[in-house]
């Protein structure tokens, strides 16, 4: 116990390695055994395979890449290192076990000197293990670079001696190794579950019995293919592969800190789908995500693609210190795109040198810095996207804009050609002006007013009455202007202060640094202030010049909604002034419950001394030429009265536009209307797009440095773009930036970038990857399970020009994609994870499919592409009890749309996914996972979702399914499953329904509660008793182990 | 042979046994609820050699005080203050350290005292304040940590690190590396359960987070189930209105009819197990509503935990639910109680947060005392930082607020081998800095995980590459608190 508790105490490198396994279950011990057992079988130890794992996961911690942890010569990561003179010994002296120190050590009793010792906390060799070692060493100790750092070459296909089985190159391989492991693969699955299994891998969707009987039809030899094909022709294989996709790009529509406010990437997430859907090249679809804005002129398109490096969450906590997370972003950036597309932890080098991988903390840096030229603040927007975005229109939207674009020239063509009668008819108009008195027309002014305070009281105001101010009074507006901080807004007023401090205008409440928006004057300057806490979440400008006291000024503010300060414009007597930034920092909308006030209101500005008149509430942002007509007291009559040439500005403005609204001829304010209501066509469908988060480079660059212990106030030496130095060069005409990196990731000559997708591809099909660490190819990484395979795929796709869909189609079209997943006890014990082929894949579908294929069979579904995400069903209250505001789920289709348009709430996310073992969208995940649960169970009988759809499915048995209940039966079994109930099983489906019908029509009460399920109206002319039978018959369809299976 | 490799070989072939026996296999059960089946399957951390050492605790609940409570107006009593009131902090205590930006622009730092008066408690002497009398008369059953420190300075990060050890999402939850290392000691519930309540102090602040429970990258069978006091305890429990326990129990007959069927022709253990995961949801069916109905407890528990115990969702609730929940062997009780996040009108927040946690907190010490569980059951209670002694805002006669604090805090222990009725660690007379006896996160993983038979630096998960710990590289047990 003392020891145990002294050994605690002890702080290891983050990689010391366990004394135990690391698997959870038992499961996983099996499965190196297997491979042990072959490799004893086979005459030579291979040092990838055998050695260099036990080095790695043993021995590197003190004697590997990291230098400081180094205590001596002796390192096992070269080959050099590791076959150093020690000073009269040797570690290892190939050909000669009984020399080499290196097996002394490890197979020593003497605990004192065995390797690796007992405060490293690593366990010691077994005994399997230090044979392995001596046999490696007696058969010459030769040594090998990690497999995937040198490129792959592209293998001869194995000969075999059942060559009637192999489809294509990949069975070679396959086939190859079970005869080696002395197994045979197994026959091909029937027609139903081959168009099954397909759909769901191609589509994440079922077969329909319509799919089913075209494809059962169609007896050419080549029936097969073209299923294939006409899959990987649907819109719906983009969206599954775009799913697998967003995991792994961390995706979400949420900022995932805290409050974790909505944001806006889906016009990303359908730039994925779309890329998909048109078989994008994949060197293509990685430079234009990693550096499409950098590409010569850069469409918008690929730009949004760049969204993938802004995926990462956001912190927009109130008090973070901004450089801390400006860091945590890029660092996402760096370990994000060196899983997906090199497979490496290059973030272990983010606080030291790699403990395991020949990767430098100074190369992490190098890296970091390629992501570092971004103009973002660490700070994130609290709701929204947060800088640098841009507006992302729909296909749908940009083909409206491209049609409305002409109709807005032309009507302004239009306009500007009615300019000469327009002057002229002015011209004589001011004349009959001159003439003499008359009552002229009224006119609001400019477009947007919301409220104005005439204030006609007892002073003399610079037209006509004002209101005097004491200090004491405060004049009540009411519930209007309540504005928030995306609203747009003006508010105006003629002041004449006698005291430098005062409020103007405000909505703020009663309390010190209250929430709201407020004008004051603050020592005599001009000062505008939107407050939700001070300090960390206020905007607070002024203007630099103090306005005269005594003396009437009209002030007005502007602000545009942006949340910043430099939306905001202060003027005086109709011109803007120079404004100076106090704080920058509102985040969230004001809410404000005491009324829109003039002349006081809030704590920390004392009431207005003077007189105020005409004080507007404009719910526009006004234009600096509306600000300056609007500043003038003069009516149109007395502008009239000066002559044209040595009229202001302003006052030109005014005079034409009370003319053009009031007195000019009728078709010129047509014309002027059309123009105006087109142009607001624009403007609105332009307002209405969705932005989207994007990459850009900072026009002064920003210096990288290395960051001691990783901390982002710890800078160190200072670092420029470079790649890893144990990996191929930058190609000699790539740019030293992001864009250079991309070129890099995809260029022939990178040995992990192709090897790494084509296994996560394998993954999506065999459910595990021949590399089963999908997220590491590094040192600690999964031997592949067929090497040769991989670098053939690898090399297969390079050469095809990086045809993703050629790529699924390969993988579809092999015999041992195509095998039935019928499994024998004897198989189960000799290869339980299925890595050997000897069978097909079948586990359990993924999170996505186990919903929307509820949704398609019963006829739910709505197969629209893309769009903003949806809010299906979810239980009541759950996101308020954990944050603030709750969910509201949507209504009508958008209660039915596929999975993946599922809105994700990152910190809250959609129950019934993650119970399925959907990705948590929080970070980077490239590895399938699958668990089998009660949770799973529950979900599958009770969600509204299952029960809902189970009502349904059982509306169209009965309306499609055939007469009898034997008929209807196997109708919807066939939806779900894609065959037709056995005799047994046909036997207690029938016998389960009679009973739920006996039980349902003597409790019709029971019945019609049971069919409240979902939104979706019932069709009420079916007998409540019998719908209920069958929707309990749907509901244990849909509950099947088969039908949530991919077999 | 090592023998560590026998047990496992011998465990490999028994999960096979269980795996292709077509049937009911014992395995099968063990996902999400695992179950003792013996000394070798009683956990997934067999494999692990967990217990390292023969556990004091066999469970832990943790009362979570989500916000950070001021720890200078409950527990750090410093008397000096109050003559130094609105005076300047000064810069030696300062020492330039960060502060949030929330107050790092302030243009003064003044002292707040705090307005609540202290007293000594019970044998140990032990100050609280006038806000918390019921955990005051439990003194002697507590251990009092005053010397606790983070390095988060802001709620997000800061919660992450208390719950998963890293400040950014990604890592599993603590209850997920107990979950993962010692499985359940009961068939029909989770291992790792988890409550939320909302403080009156204030209300809807802060938010909490999924991945505070989360599995990180261990299997998502480990992570924390939450029970919720608004519809279905656990999410979709219920049948459908209209289908009685009868009609589920038929339903199940016919589906494990079907799915024998199945497995028979394909021979998946898969469809074993997911037999077996229905069998244990009718299980839970009827077992979590057994466990939230309070309707047989007797009317002292009630008045052992308070009044608002009767309310469903309150934290006095959950506590009684915690100890329900601790009887039937769940392993991991996470209790999280919202509202402690007092920057402004902390005296008119701070005495409706504490009336919410104090009758309960020390009831539920005192009940699991009487019941004979405290001697195995460690109790854990306190908030992810702490609170400045400085205003934030402007300082009044009655009121003030207290921005983030890291630098050091109190939370206190009880039971499960925990020294009793003592204090551990010592603050400067600011409570600003620790000056004996620090205790870092790290530190009080380390010795939760010790309590329970765990040595931290080998409770390992391999992910990326790397043997991942929830104390990642740091944590040293404290030994001066072991009973």
């Amino acid at each position: 116990m003392t020891a145990l508790l002294a050994r605690s105490k002890k702080n290891y490198s983050c990689a010391s390695p366990p004394s135990g396994p690391s698997g959870s279950t038992a499961l996983r011990c099996l499965f190196p055994s297997l491979l042990l057992a072959t490799a004893l079988a086979a005459q030579t130890v291979e040092f990838n395979r055998e050695i260099r794992p036990i080095l790695s996961d043993k021995c590197y911690t003190c004697h590997g890449p990291d230098a400081s942890k180094r205590n001596s010569k002796l390192r096992f990561d070269t080959e050099a290192g590791a076959k150093a003179d020690l000073g009269g010994h040797l570690a290892i002296v190939p050909g000669d076990a009984a020399k080499s120190e290196m097996l002394r050590r490890i197979s020593t009793d003497d605990t004192a000197k065995r390797m690796p010792p007992a405060y490293s906390g690593a366990a010691k060799l077994s005994a399997r293990e230090i044979d392995t070692v001596r046999r490696w060493i007696e058969q010459g100790a030769k040594w090998q670079g990690h497999w995937s750092f040198i490129s792959p070459k592209r293998p001869p296909l194995p000969a075999v001696s059942n060559q009637a089985w192999p489809r294509n190159a990949i069975d070679h391989f396959i086939l190859e190794r079970l005869g080696r492991e002395g197994l045979k693969p197994s026959p091909e699955a029937p027609k139903t579950s081959l168009i099954r299994r397909a759909t769901f891998d191609l589509t994440g969707l079922p077969a329909t019995p319509s799919e089913i009987d075209a494809y059962l039809a169609d007896s050419a030899p080549n029936a097969y293919e073209r299923m294939i094909d006409r899959l990987l022709a649907s819109p719906r294989y983009g969206e599954r592969m775009a799913v697998r996709w967003l995991d792994a790009a961390r995706y979400a529509d949420t900022s995932g800190y805290q409050s974790d406010g909505e944001r806006s990437m889906w016009r990303w997430r359908d730039w994925v789908i779309e890329a998909y859907n048109n078989n994008m090249p994949f060197d293509r679809f990685t430079v234009e995500q990693i550096a499409g804005d950098m590409l010569p002129n850069a469409t918008l398109d690929q730009r949004i693609a760049t969204g993938f490096n802004r995926n990462h969450r956001g912190n927009s906590e109130g008090g973070i210190v901004p450089e801390e997370y400006a860091v945590e972003y890029v660092v996402d950036r760096v370990d994000t795109t060196s899983t997906v597309f090199l497979g490496l932890t290059l973030g272990c080098a983010r606080c030291h040198n790699h403990k395991y991988d020949p990767l430098t903390q100074k190369e992490y840096y190098q890296l970091f810095a390629a992501f570092n030229n971004i103009p973002e603040f660490g700070r994130a927007s609290k709701y929204d996207n947060s800088p640098p975005y841009i507006p992302a229109p729909t296909r749908e939207q940009e083909a409206k804009l491209k049609a409305l674009e002409p109709k807005v020239a032309a009507a302004g063509r239009e306009w500007v050609a009615l300019g000469p009668e327009l002057e002229r008819t002015q011209r004589a108009w001011e004349l009959t002006l001159l003439g003499g008195p008359s009552s002229l027309p009224a006119w609001a002014g400019p477009e947007g007013l919301l409220a104005s305070f005439p204030l006609d009281e007892e002073a003399a105001g610079p037209s006509g009455r004002a209101a005097n101010f004491d200090g004491t009074r405060t004049f009540e507006g009411g519930n209007t202007a309540a504005f928030g901080f995306l609203d747009k807004f003006t508010l105006s007023a003629w002041i004449n202060p006698s005291s430098p401090d005062g409020a103007i205008v405000n909505r703020v409440e009663d309390k010190g640094d209250g929430q709201g928006y407020a004008l004051i004057l603050k020592a005599g300057k001009l000062q505008a202030n939107m407050v939700v806490r001070w300090l960390d979440d206020s905007l607070r400008v002024e203007s630099v010049e103090a306005l005269p006291l005594n003396r009437w000024s009209h002030v007005a503010l502007t602000y545009d909604g942006s949340r910043v300060a430099s939306g905001v414009g202060i003027y005086v007597n109709g011109a803007p002034v120079k404004i100076k930034v106090l704080l920058d920092e509102l985040n969230q909308s004001f809410n404000v419950k005491k009324p829109f006030r003039v002349g006081g209101g809030g704590v920390d500005t004392p009431g207005f001394r003077g007189a105020i008149d005409e004080v507007h509430v404009y719910k526009t942002a006004l234009t600096p030429d509306e600000v300056s007509m609007i500043s003038l007291a003069a009516s149109a009559g007395s502008i009239a009265a000066v002559a044209p040439a040595v009229r202001t500005r302003a006052q030109s403005m005014k005079l034409a536009s009370y003319f053009l609204h009031t007195a000019a001829p009728a078709h010129i304010q047509q014309a002027w209307k059309r123009f105006e209501e087109l142009r607001k066509q624009k403007d609105t469908l332009v307002a209405g797009f969705s932005t989207v988060m994007v990459m850009q480079e900072s026009p002064r660059p920003r210096d990288t440095f290395v960051l001691v212990r990783g901390a982002y106030d710890r800078p160190g030496d200072k670092v420029t773009v470079g790649v890893p130095a144990v990996l191929h060069r930058m190609p000699a005409d790539a740019p030293g930036n992001r864009l250079g990196l991309a070129k890099w990731l995809v260029s022939p000559d990178n040995p992990l970038t192709a090897r790494v997708n084509v296994n996560r591809f394998w993954q999506m099909y065999f459910g595990t990857g021949l590399v089963k660490t999908t997220e590491d190819f590094g040192s600690q990484g999964e031997w592949p399970s067929h090497p040769e395979l991989l670098d053939w795929l690898a090399t297969e796709f390079v050469a095809s020009g990086w045809d993703v869909k050629a790529m699924q189609k390969t993988i579809m079209m092999s015999a041992a994609y195509r095998q039935s997943s019928k499994v024998t006890p004897e198989l189960i014990q000799r290869d339980p994870e299925n890595r050997l082929l000897a069978r097909g894949p079948r586990y359990r579908l993924p999170a996505e499919a186990v919903r929307d294929q509820a949704l398609s069979v019963s006829g739910l579904l709505v197969e629209k592409l893309g769009g903003k995400s949806v809010k299906p069903y979810q239980p009541k209250g759950l996101w308020k009890e954990m944050a603030s505001g709750d969910y509201e789920p949507d209504t009508g289709d958008k209660l039915y749309r596929r999975s993946l348009y599922t809105f994700w709430k990152r910190t809250i996310a959609p129950p019934s996914m993650m119970t399925f073992d959907a990705a948590g969208r929080e970070a980077c995940t490239v590895r399938e996972t699958r668990t089998n649960t009660p949770l799973q169970a529950l979900t599958l009988m009770n969600d509204v979702t299952y029960l809902e759809a189970s009502r349904m499915l059982a509306e169209r048995m009965l309306a499609e399914g055939g007469a009898t209940p034997a008929d209807r039966i196997a109708f919807a079994f066939r939806l779900a499953t894609a065959r037709y109930p056995s005799p047994e099983e046909s036997r207690i489906l029938k016998g389960a329904f009679h009973r739920y019908l006996d039980r349902h029509q003597t409790d019709r009460a029971a019945a019609l509660k049971l069919l409240k399920q979902g939104e979706h109206s019932r069709n009420e002319n079916l007998d409540a008793g019998e719908h209920a039978a069958y929707t309990t018959v749907a509901s244990l369809i849909l509950n099947l182990d088969e039908t949530v299976t991919k077999e | 042979m090592d023998p560590r490799f026998e047990n496992q070989l011998l465990q490999t072939r028994r999960h096979f046994f269980s795996r292709t026996a077509w049937g009911l296999g014992t395995a099968a059960l063990g996902t999400l609820l695992e179950q003792d089946l013996g000394a070798a399957d009683a956990n997934p951390g067999a494999s692990l050699c967990i217990p390292h050492f023969a556990p004091k605790a066999k469970r832990v609940i943790y009362l979570f005080q989500s916000g950070a409570p001021s720890q200078m107006d409950m527990f750090d009593y410093k008397p000096a203050l109050k003559e130094l009131r609105a005076t300047e902090l000064p810069d030696s205590i300062r020492r330039g350290q960060r502060l949030t930006g929330m107050t790092a622009t302030q243009a003064s730092f003044p002292i707040a005292p705090t307005k609540y008066s202290f007293a000594q408690h019970g044998k140990s002497g032990a100050w609280a304040s006038e806000l918390i009398p019921h955990i005051a008369k439990q003194a002697d059953d507590l251990c009092f940590v005053k010397s606790l420190h983070t390095e988060a300075i802001n709620h997000d990060p800061a919660i992450t690190f208390f719950q998963t050890g890293f400040q950014i999402a990604g890592r599993p939850s603590i209850g997920a590396w107990l979950s993962y290392g010692l499985g359940s000691a009961n068939k029909e519930l989770p291992a790792f359960v988890v409550m939320v309540s909302q403080g009156t102090g204030r209300p809807g602040d802060q938010p909490l987070y999924d991945r505070l429970w989360g599995s990180g990258f261990l299997p998502s069978r480990f992570q924390g189930v939450k029970f919720r006091s608004v519809g279905d305890p656990v999410l979709y429990l219920s049948n459908p209105d209209g289908m009685t326990p009868n009609d589920r129990r038929g339903f199940l007959d016919d589906l494990a009819s079907l799915n024998q069927l199945k497995l028979q022709e394909f021979g998946d253990p898969e469809i074993a197990t997911r037999i077996a995961q229905y069998e244990m949801a009718y299980k839970m069916q009827s077992s979590v509503p057994e466990l939230t109905d309070l309707s047989k407890e007797p009317e002292r528990t009630f008045e052992l935990y308070g009044p608002e115990s009767r309310q469903p969702g309150t934290f006095a609730a959950n506590c009684l639910l915690a100890r329900r929940l601790a009887e039937r062997g769940v392993r991991f009780i996470q209790l999280f109680h919202r509202g402690w996040d007092h920057h402004t009108e902390l005296p008119k927040q701070l005495p409706l947060q504490c009336r919410d946690i104090d009758q309960p907190s020390a009831g539920l010490v005192q009940d699991l005392k009487e019941r004979g569980l405290l001697d195995d059951t460690l109790v854990v209670w306190g908030g992810e930082f702490g609170r400045t002694v400085y205003c934030q805002g402007k300082l009044t006669a009655d009121n003030y607020g207290r921005d983030h604090h890291p630098r050091c805090f109190t939370q206190w222990m009880a039971g499960g081998g925990i020294k009793p009725g003592a204090t551990h660690g010592e603050t400067d007379d600011f409570s600003y800095n620790i000056v004996k006896d620090p205790v870092h996160v790290h530190d009080l993983h380390a010795t939760i995980l010790n309590r329970l038979g765990i040595d931290h630096t080998r409770l390992t998960f391999k992910f990326q590459g790397r043997h991942f710990r929830l104390t990642d590289i740091h944590g040293n047990v404290v030994n001066q608190i072991l009973a």
